[in-house]
C-alpha cells in the first residue's frame, strides 16, 4: 500500500522520479474518463431521469422574498405578487420550451410584453428577467444583482408588481429549470425622482382591474432526482483539480529538494493554470440570466 | 530553493497567469452563454500551451515529451471545465 502510494503520488526512482498520477498515460486516462463520463451523465439524465439530474429548490415565495428584500435594503417599496404578470411569466416561459429560444424576443418577433397584453394587465412599465440552469432561488437572484442590467430591473422604482413563473423543460438541447421575472406597473406613479418621465395614459378601469392578490403563484417543478447532477460533477471537478494542483506542488517541492534534473514541463505553470481551471468552476454561476 | 525555481521563471509565470486569469475572468462575463464560456476556456487553454512551449523553447529545453505534456495538462483542465459546464 505505502509502495503504491509513493509510487502514484511522489517522485521515486519507481517511477523515474515523476509521480504516476502526472504520467502521461494516467493524465490520457483522466482525459477519457471525464469525455465518457460526460457522454454516460447526458444519456443517464434522459434515461433515468427520477435518479440524476438537476435538482431545483427554486420557490416562487423565496424569489418573491429575496426581490424585496434587494429593493428594501435600497428603501424602495416591495413589490407585490400579481397573478396577471405570474400568468404572463408562464406565459412566455412556455412560449420558450415550446419555440426553443433563449432569449427575450421570440424567433418570430414576438416581444414579452406581448404576454404581458395577454393577460391584459395594462403596463404603463414593464420589465423581465431570466434565468435558466440554477438550482437555488438564491443563486437566481444574485446573479441578477451582479448584473447592472437585471439589478436595473430589480431596483427600478417604476414597478409596483412582479410576477414569476417556474417550469421545467428542454431548451436549447437541455433540460433545464427555466425562471422567468416579469415586473410591471399599471398605473401612473408619483416619481419624484424622475419627474420628466412622461406616464402613459392609463385607464382606470382597467388600472382597477389590476390584481393585488397575494396568492402565491403555483410552481411547475416535477418531482426532483435523487442524485443532483450538476453538485456531482462539481465534486467529481474540483477533486480531479486539487488532486492535480497538491501532487504537481508536491513534485515540485521534493524534486526541488533533492536537486534532481528532469525533462519535464514547469510545475508551476500546470499549476497555475488548474488553478485558476478550479477558480472558474468555483465562481461560475450554476447557471445563465438574461 | 522553491523561491530561487520561481524566481528563475517570474516574469514568466506571472504573464501566464495574466493571460489564463483574464481568460477565466472574460469567460465569467458570459452569463447568458455556455457556448461563449466554452470558446473562450478552449482560447485560454491555446495560449496556455502555446505559452508554456515558448517559454520552454527560450530555455533551449523543448522536446516532444514536454509539447505533449502541455498540451494533456492543458486538455485535462479543458475537459473537467467542460464536464461541469454540460452539467449546468
Amino acid at each position: 500500500m505505502k509502495r503504491f502510494f509513493h509510487h502514484f503520488f511522489l517522485p521515486h526512482e519507481s517511477n523515474n522520479h515523476r509521480p504516476k498520477l502526472l504520467h502521461h498515460k494516467t493524465i490520457v486516462f483522466f482525459i477519457a474518463f471525464f469525455l465518457i463520463g460526460q457522454i454516460l451523465l447526458e444519456k443517464a439524465k434522459t434515461d433515468f431521469s427520477d435518479v440524476l439530474g438537476a435538482t431545483a429548490d427554486i420557490s416562487v415565495e423565496k424569489l418573491l422574498l429575496l426581490t424585496n428584500r434587494e429593493r428594501q435594503s435600497k428603501g424602495l417599496g416591495q413589490l407585490v405578487l400579481n397573478e396577471q404578470l405570474s400568468k404572463a411569466a408562464f406565459l412566455k416561459g412556455t412560449n420558450m420550451l415550446e419555440k426553443n429560444y433563449w432569449a427575450h424576443n421570440a424567433p418570430d418577433g414576438t416581444t414579452p410584453w406581448h404576454f404581458i397584453k395577454q393577460t391584459e394587465y395594462n403596463y404603463v412599465y414593464a420589465g423581465e428577467n431570466l434565468a435558466r440552469g440554477f438550482t437555488h432561488s438564491e443563486d437566481i437572484v444574485d446573479a441578477w444583482m451582479t448584473s447592472p442590467t437585471h439589478r436595473d430591473n430589480m431596483f427600478s422604482p417604476n414597478y409596483q408588481d412582479i410576477g414569476f413563473a417556474v417550469l421545467e423543460g428542454k431548451l436549447v438541447g437541455e433540460n433545464t429549470t427555466l425562471v422567468v421575472e416579469m415586473f410591471g406597473s399599471a398605473q401612473p406613479l408619483q416619481l419624484a425622482k424622475t419627474p420628466e418621465t412622461v406616464l402613459q395614459p392609463v385607464s382606470p378601469q382597467l388600472a382597477g382591474e389590476r390584481s393585488l392578490s397575494s396568492e402565491i403563484a403555483p410552481s411547475y417543478l416535477k418531482n426532483q432526482p435523487i442524485i443532483n447532477s450538476i453538485s456531482l460533477s462539481w465534486y467529481i471537478g474540483i477533486g480531479t483539480i486539487t488532486l492535480f494542483i497538491f501532487i504537481l506542488s508536491i513534485d515540485m517541492i521534493i524534486i526541488e529538494r533533492r536537486k534532481i534534473i528532469r525533462f519535464v514541463g514547469h510545475n508551476i505553470d500546470h499549476v497555475v493554470f488548474l488553478g485558476l481551471v478550479l477558480l472558474f468552476i468555483i465562481l461560475v454561476n450554476h447557471g445563465y440570466i438574461l | 530553493m522553491m523561491s530561487e525555481y520561481i524566481k528563475s521563471h517570474i516574469i514568466y509565470s506571472i504573464f501566464l497567469f495574466i493571460v489564463v486569469a483574464l481568460g477565466i475572468v472574460l469567460a465569467l462575463q458570459f452569463t447568458n452563454s455556455k457556448q461563449m464560456q466554452m470558446l473562450v476556456v478552449v482560447m485560454t487553454t491555446f495560449f496556455y500551451v502555446a505559452i508554456g512551449i515558448m517559454h520552454h523553447r527560450e530555455n533551449h529545453d523543448v522536446t516532444a515529451k514536454i509539447v505533449v505534456e502541455y498540451i494533456l495538462i492543458g486538455s485535462l483542465g479543458m475537459t473537467i471545465a467542460f464536464f461541469f459546464l454540460g452539467a449546468l
